[in-house]
């Protein structure tokens, strides 16, 4: 009984991701679109803290959103996925949580 | 059998729109009778603090509001014990009877329930 | 007595227009005439109205009701009856409250 957390606003302008990150249960998903994508910027807090999540914690980030801004510096466990496959992940997880 | 939903409530009463949709969500899910539980987190927790006077704002009494929600069914509340603890609320009289959770307990909350609704 | 405002759907403009006077008024248009029982059921309304600060919609009221004056009178079929089958939203119109919100 796993869930799909989505985020899509900037970690440098609110506690969204922080306090999802704490509330993450092995098996869940992270999903990340929109400015959420930012978390991967290289050597910052955000993206050592999604580095550091249990492997059983799954990472997506939206590509389309990832390319817009710019940002091609992955870490190795992000799944990078487009629209069709980002349904596709809502239905493979019980839930979904969007943190809007 | 209806699903069951859990609506987490994460914003400061007057930041804008977010509690005021996240109570009209319950309230509308209660009259239904709809299985609902709310969850305060992060600064949702401040929707809880009393003497709260929201006239000064011309605001409706979102406080007032929230003590009807146990007459609409729902019964099932939930406040993060970390959300209040970091805004030094450990201590304080809450304006509803909440149910205090820790982390564990909230991951747990997260996973028994079919819908997850983030306001 | 001339009414005071009242808004499209026939409830107070102004909460603080309400009298006992103009409740009657009010049931008057409903082609209602109160009596004791519905003034008790009024008068919980308010009460609720000032504890709250919205309407209850019919379940909130039910429940109400119930905790309030026992299961004879809190339930649907009472407070229909009552009311001529819209509790809720009636109820709240001749007390004076803004019209239930959560009520389809």
């Amino acid at each position: 009984m796993t869930t799909l957390h989505i985020l899509s606003t900037s970690p440098f302008a609110d506690q969204r991701l922080a306090s999802c990150l704490r509330l993450l249960s092995p098996g869940d998903g992270l999903l990340l679109c929109g400015d959420a994508v930012y978390a991967l910027n290289p050597d910052c807090a955000p993206r050592q803290a999604l580095e550091l999540m249990p492997e059983q914690i799954a990472l997506y980030a939206l590509q389309e959103d990832l390319d817009a801004r710019g940002l091609h510096d992955w870490p190795a466990r992000l799944q990078v996925v487009d629209y069709p496959a980002f349904v596709a992940l809502t239905l493979d997880y019980a839930r979904s949580n969007s943190w809007l | 059998m209806a699903r069951s939903m859990l609506l987490i409530s994460r914003q400061a009463p007057w930041a804008g729109p977010a509690a005021r949709e996240a109570l009209d969500l319950a309230l509308a899910g209660g009259a239904f009778d709809l299985p609902l539980s709310l969850l305060f987190l992060d600064d949702g927790v401040l929707q809880l603090t009393s003497g709260q006077q929201p006239q000064q704002l011309q605001q409706k009494d979102l406080g007032a509001n929230l003590q009807a929600l146990p007459l609409f069914g729902i019964e099932q509340l939930y406040a993060s014990q970390r959300s209040l603890t970091e805004r030094g609320l450990q201590h304080a009289e809450l304006g509803l009877p909440v149910q205090r959770l820790d982390d564990d307990e909230v991951r747990q909350l997260l996973a028994s329930h079919d819908l997850l609704v983030t306001l | 007595m001339s009414m005071p405002p009242l808004d499209q759907d026939g409830y107070l403009c102004n909460l603080d227009d309400w009298s006992c006077t103009v409740a009657e008024q009010l049931a008057a248009r409903e082609d209602l005439q109160l009596s004791e029982a519905h003034w008790e059921i009024l008068n919980l309304l308010r009460a609720f109205y000032a504890q709250f600060q919205l309407s209850p919609a019919n379940r909130a009221l039910v429940r109400y009701v119930a905790q309030q004056l026992g299961p004879d009178k809190g339930n649907s079929l009472y407070l229909n009856r009552l009311f001529k089958g819209t509790p809720a939203k009636l109820a709240a119109k001749l007390a004076g409250l803004p019209k239930p919100s959560n009520c389809l």
